[in-house]
């Protein structure tokens, strides 16, 4: 027997409360998902972003010091990659050290592309131990494109890199070029 | 049903045209956030980096000049083809940058400014790179 003051639901507005309920959560649940996957893929182009400005920075660095320059041009996975071999004069700012005082040292440095993914070696043993690029747990990369062009009379590289997150598909491509002065010498 | 509509009437909170218009309410925001989310994401840090080495590519093209004795060229000395990014997801209205090169100075020291220009959803970008550089003489 219903009364008055009973307090609770009747089945009419549960019916009525409940669909619109389902079309709130569905809205809500929608935008936060939305959101979410957003989030995830700002994070991994964000990522993507970093690993390309480091290797281009990296490379330019080394071979703005560099006294030889070797580019092997390879196709591996159908893309252009090529293997570099930089070598380079250390510099040494600690004349008090006589352990390292050791004037015009030459140092070898390898950027070389497996499994799309960039290593840089000091010794070219074959082994891919040592990526650079590629194992962030916020976003995977991979590396669609690394070509150097060497122009010796200019004593110019030329670098364009191409790299993709693995997450967003997102794409990046940089072209820069970096004049060395000891090239040759 | 008279019951019914005793308990109902004598009942305080929302009426049903409540409930209806805060849904479509909710709706209507829900649909700006997912229209409007996307746009939070902002290359231009990506385009800014780009750019940057584009202006690196024109200093070593400028430097190497200079390293041969010859003056530095206002125009962009790198490969014309980098000038065309399509990164992020830009691949069917790929970006286009403009080099301007600005030199100032005499001697043999010359202070150079490289502007990279570039137009992205309607607005207009530009970074500026300075570096001084200087003449070898080549006598």
């Amino acid at each position: 027997m219903l009364k008055r003051r009973d307090g609770g639901f009747v089945l009419i507005e549960f019916a009525i409360a409940l669909p619109l309920l389902i079309l709130i959560a569905w809205g809500l649940a929608s935008v936060t998902a939305k959101i979410f996957y957003l989030s995830k893929n700002q994070l991994a182009d964000y990522v993507l972003e970093t690993e390309a400005q480091y290797v281009i920075e990296r490379v330019t660095q080394r071979a703005r010091a560099a006294s030889s320059i070797t580019v092997e041009r390879e196709e591996k996975y159908n893309l252009k990659i090529d293997k570099i071999e930089l070598k380079y004069r250390a510099v040494n700012d600690d004349p008090e050290n006589a352990n390292l005082n050791v004037a015009d040292v030459l140092e070898r440095q390898i950027f070389v592309v497996d499994n799309k993914k960039l290593h840089a070696k000091r010794i070219d043993d074959g082994a891919s131990t040592s990526p650079i690029t590629g194992d962030n747990y916020f976003g995977g990369t991979q590396i669609n494109l690394f070509h150097c062009d060497l122009n010796e009379t200019e004593k110019i590289l030329h670098v364009t890199l191409e790299m993709e997150s693995l997450i967003s598909g997102h794409k990046i491509k940089i072209n820069t070029a970096v004049f060395m002065p000891g090239y040759g010498s | 049903m008279r019951r019914l509509k005793n308990i109902l009437g004598n009942q305080r909170g929302f009426m049903l045209i409540n409930v209806v218009f805060l849904t479509v309410i909710t709706s209507f925001a829900a649909m700006i956030l997912m229209d409007a989310a996307p746009r939070i994401r902002n290359n231009q840090t990506s385009m800014r980096l780009i750019a940057l080495n584009l202006a690196n590519e024109q200093f070593a093209y400028l430097e190497s000049r200079a390293a041969r004795g010859l003056e530095p060229d206002a125009g962009f000395l790198g490969e014309g083809e980098d000038l065309i990014n399509d990164s992020f997801g830009n691949e069917n209205m790929p970006i286009n940058f403009t080099v301007e090169t600005s030199v100032t100075g005499g001697g043999n020291l010359r202070s150079v400014t490289v502007t990279v220009k570039w137009q992205s959803g309607g607005e207009n970008f530009e970074i500026e790179s300075e570096r001084t550089i200087r003449i070898v003489e080549t006598s």
